[in-house]
């Protein structure tokens, strides 16, 4: 069958339904050929009666069905995708290609589509053809035989669809072309639409796509969701159904017992834990919660480690009240001055300072405001106040709030999770406020009902005790309800389906900013909105069921990214990044400068990596900057906007002083929670290169591990495979960059180095260590120390 | 980036043309170039032309250009599609890899197949137990598509 370049015009349409009492639309318009080459119109603001008047080349031939949508751009993320309507047209019954040229303007009624949903109103399109523009395709010689306004054309076609690398995925609900790998070059013989490839067509609803990465996915437009696998025919629709609710259930199952340590009432170690960090914590806690108020010992712990010392509690000063609020928490009426406060006042806070005469002064701390964001306070076992600055990691007895005195037998700085958490949640800035915030939402609807919910409230309404309720369903929230509503919501907000977030190179399930996002208007108001989504969830002592690139929590504790944090971001071009500073790149970088160009949707454009950088070229001498400024801009600047939008969202919940207390690992466990892992699944499902299993080096691997507590377990995953997460089905179902890849410890580097990791590959690269005491000295080292490189 | 060393590549090309294969730009965009092999004389492609579609992307020579044959081809490493097997298309890219370095390792896998490799298992399974009729196919669709 010939195929001829015709050229349709979406001219305008008229009378468009009304689908919203207050609003009109913003109408586009989509035309598909074939269910492939897909064009979109530019989006009339506000009207029933759009006017587009825009041009489009496709090839066709007469039997070609020509589909116009006309969309709500935005209504375009809801489950009807603002639809308008659509009108259908086989190509030959409009011109004759047979003819050397021809054009033809139709008025043609849009049509309801299978969703049944009201549409009223005519399209008015020109088709037209004129044979010179002709093309053959196949194997015509490069040079002359496309002409360049086809080049110009394919172009176009293949930078929407993602093939050319680093553009976009396809926008939400297209039936956008998406054409495998690299075989888009408009030879329409090897040219699949979106519905089908070389095993035949998908199921009905179900559509084809590739992401930035050239990876291919599959779209059910059914349930609106994404998966890896190619869904095949002969299953029905019912058992992808009960497939995909048994996935979800596991998921579910993993997801509710996630936790963080200190968060189980019933760990037998918690409680030595707690009186070991305070001599005074036993009377403390009774004492300032009421007899009445089961204690705890999370709270008992973070009463100790706040600083808090008694100071004997007995009668209230006259004029003062014990109340308590209808969530049963305590507060205090100062009737003296009219006030109150959750502050008992026989609990006044003092820190001790050492001044230069060694003559003690206390002071409230209640006058001395917060600590500098990345502090925290703590006691010795001797009820000691110190200071830790996560900064820097280090130890001071100084209050950085005051002047400085001389820092003498100051406890060493050591990473400590539980209690940076401890701390963490004892800060004011942490309490749940008074009243209760309702969230009420549909279990088939939860993203947009949720946008709705959390964007409508101020973040102080949302620090009110959460009630979620599901639309329909009984069930009070004490807890429950909001684990699911989290568990949902994070499955929604996050899917590839919506571009904004997307699937790292790291595996297939860590989950990054999409630099494409702004294909949806909208985009940074729902980054604001999922970044209070993560923090309401921190804030609320929920867990997400989302696991980020490590750089994505490097940059929300405002650290800087290096080029290690390129590994899980795009391992391909950290090779290459890897490779310049390594080789000699004068022959194949000669004339690079200090620029970059970017793909933004089908337009390259140049930009500088740092002011004047186009005329600076890039030498042996100063190729690190070059590599520093592109890792940089490519994992941060690029989605600059939308990260800042995200960070605003969160900070709003969780001040960045404050989150500045844990390091990108910690934060990942503080999000996502800890899983319970499986040691001896794990180790069954362990490959090894240059050791077996039965060496001396390897058995004290598994010993150290089974050692550790589970904090350190996850940060040996995070170290090897680059996330804390594990799949559902176990270890069994590692993935890694380039598809399933099993855990594997490889036999390399001098026993004095500490091991490396690859977190592409889930390689741990060990050194056959002389002892047992000596392996686990640096393969502690090496988990708490996040910076891989010059770390030797 | 990328602009300057496409173009710089295709300066070369023209300067040095490696024997047995040609590259250029298909029309003004120069991401997207067309390429052809002649089928080495010790292969059963002998006596055929190849066409490869390449396409660069924007973050070349970071990352390896995306190329595939265009005329049908019967070999172990290269599918229906026209996608290929090479490694260095893959994890063994590097920066200092060129068009015209990756079209030679191409002329060479059509020589030397890889069958431990294979893209195509049946075809890989049909090169290791009855070469001879391995060549006959690949002759023969050698004929009927590329000559």
């Amino acid at each position: 069958m010939t195929r001829s370049t015709i050229n349709v015009k979406v001219v305008a349409a008229e009378s468009l339904y009304k689908r919203d009492v207050f609003r009109q639309p913003d109408p586009f318009a989509v035309i598909t050929i074939d269910g492939a080459q897909t064009k979109t119109t530019k989006t009339a603001k506000k009207t029933l009666n759009p006017y587009w008047n825009e041009k489009f080349d496709v090839t066709a031939s007469e039997d070609s069905i020509l589909i116009i949508q006309v969309f709500d751009q935005k209504k375009f993320k809801k489950k009807d995708q603002g639809f308008l309507g659509v009108v259908n047209v086989r190509v030959g019954d409009v011109i004759d290609l047979s003819l050397p040229s021809s054009e033809e303007t139709i008025t043609r009624d849009l049509k309801k589509s299978n969703e049944n949903l009201a549409v009223t109103g005519k399209i008015i399109i020109v088709i037209s053809h004129s044979s010179s523009a002709s093309t053959r395709n196949g194997t015509s010689s490069f040079g002359n035989g496309s002409s360049n306004s086809a080049a110009a054309t394919a172009r176009l076609s293949s930078s929407s669809t993602g093939v050319v690398g680093g553009s976009s995925a396809p926008p939400p609900g297209i039936n956008s072309s998406s054409t495998g790998g690299a075989s888009s070059s408009g030879n329409s013989q090897r040219q699949y639409s979106s519905f089908e490839d070389q095993y035949g067509r998908l199921p009905t609803g179900w559509e084809r796509r590739t992401d930035n990465f050239g990876r291919t996915y599959f779209v059910d437009h059914n349930s609106r969701t994404t998966t890896w696998q190619r869904p095949t025919l002969d299953q029905t629709e019912l058992q992808r159904d009960q497939q995909r609710e048994l996935t979800t259930e596991a998921e579910r199952r993993q997801h509710r017992e996630r936790t963080l340590p200190g968060d189980t009432p019933l760990s037998p170690t918690l409680g030595a834990q707690g009186s070991s960090t305070s001599v005074t914590s036993g009377s403390v806690t009774v004492n300032a919660l009421g007899p009445n108020q089961p204690v705890s010992p999370a709270a008992a712990v973070s009463m100790a480690a706040s600083g808090a010392t008694t100071s004997g509690l007995g009668e209230l000063p006259s004029g003062w009240e014990q109340r308590f609020t209808n969530e049963d928490r305590p507060y205090f009426v100062d009737h003296n001055t009219r006030t109150t406060t959750w502050v008992d006042p026989r609990r006044q806070q003092y820190i001790r300072t050492y001044g230069p005469n060694t003559t003690i002064q206390q002071q409230p701390v209640s006058q001395l405001g917060p600590l500098p964001s990345g502090w925290e306070m703590r006691l010795t076992n001797t009820a000691r106040v110190y200071f830790v600055d996560h900064n820097t990691k280090t130890t001071t007895w100084d209050d950085p709030r005051l002047p400085s005195s001389l820092d003498q037998n100051v406890p060493q700085y050591k990473r400590d999770f539980r209690r940076k958490l401890v701390y963490f949640r004892s800060q004011p800035a942490l309490r749940i406020l008074p009243g209760q915030c309702h969230i009420k939402v549909r279990r088939d609807h939860i993203f947009e009902d949720s946008y709705q919910e959390i964007m409508r409230q101020s973040p102080e309404d949302l620090k009110k005790r959460l009630m979620i309720k599901f639309e329909g369903e009984e069930g009070l929230d004490y807890g429950g309800v909001s684990r699911e509503f989290f568990f949902l919501l994070s499955h929604d907000m996050f899917n590839p389906f919506y571009c904004l977030f997307e699937y790292s190179t790291l595996d297939i399930y860590t989950l990054q900013i999409n630099p494409n996002s702004g294909i949806n208007p909208e985009h940074l108001n729902y980054f604001k909105f999922i970044g209070r989504v993560v923090g309401l969830c921190v804030f609320h002592r929920r867990f997400l069921d989302a696991f980020f690139v490590g750089a994505l929590y490097k940059m929300m504790v405002r650290k800087k990214v290096v080029l290690q944090d390129m590994e899980g971001v795009d391992a391909e071009f950290y090779r290459s990044l890897k490779w310049m500073l390594d080789n000699d790149i004068s022959e194949a970088f000669m004339g690079t400068t200090f620029t970059v160009e970017d793909d933004k949707f089908g337009e390259i454009v140049e930009i500088e990596l740092k002011p004047g950088g186009k005329d600076i070229e890039v030498t042996e001498q100063n190729k690190l900057e070059y590599v520093e400024l592109i890792t940089e801009w490519k994992i941060h600047k690029r989605v600059e906007e939308q990260f800042n939008a995200f960070i605003d969202g969160f900070n709003e919940l969780i001040p960045e002083a404050l989150v500045k207390v844990f390091d990108a690992r910690e934060l990942e466990l503080l999000i996502g929670g800890l899983a319970t892992i499986d040691v001896d699944d794990w180790k069954k499902h362990t490959d090894y290169r240059g050791y077996s299993e039965s060496d001396q080096v390897i058995q004290w691997f598994w010993q150290c591990l089974r050692e550790w507590d589970l904090e350190q377990k996850a940060r040996l995953l995070q170290f090897t495979t680059g996330t804390s997460r594990i799949p559902v089905n176990g270890f069994k179902d590692l993935q890694g960059s380039d598809g399933p890849r099993r855990f594997t410890i490889e036999k390399a580097g001098e026993p004095e180095q500490l091991p490396k990791s690859h977190t592409c590959f889930n390689r741990v690269d060990l050194p056959p260590y002389t002892s047992y005491e000596s392996l686990k000295q640096k393969l502690t080292m090496a988990v708490e120390e996040t910076v891989g490189f010059g770390q030797e | 980036m990328s602009l300057k060393r496409i173009n710089k590549e295709l300066a070369d090309l023209g300067r040095d043309p490696p024997s047995s294969c040609s590259a250029g730009p298909v029309g003004d965009d120069l991401y997207h170039w067309q390429a052809s092999i002649m089928g080495p004389p010790d292969s059963p492609y002998a006596g055929g032309v190849f066409f490869l579609s390449i396409h660069f992307p924007t973050d070349y020579p970071f990352k390896p250009p995306k190329i595939a044959f265009t005329t049908k081809i019967y070999h172990p490493n290269i599918n229906g599609n026209g996608n290929i097997c090479l490694d260095i298309l893959k994890d063994q890219w590097s920066p200092a890899l060129t068009i015209s370095k990756v079209l030679l390792s191409i002329c060479s896998l059509l020589t030397d197949a890889n069958p431990d490799d294979p893209l195509v298992p049946e075809i890989a399974h049909i090169y290791k137990l009855d070469r001879p009729k391995y060549e006959a196919i690949a002759k023969e669709w050698t004929k009927k598509y590329a000559v």
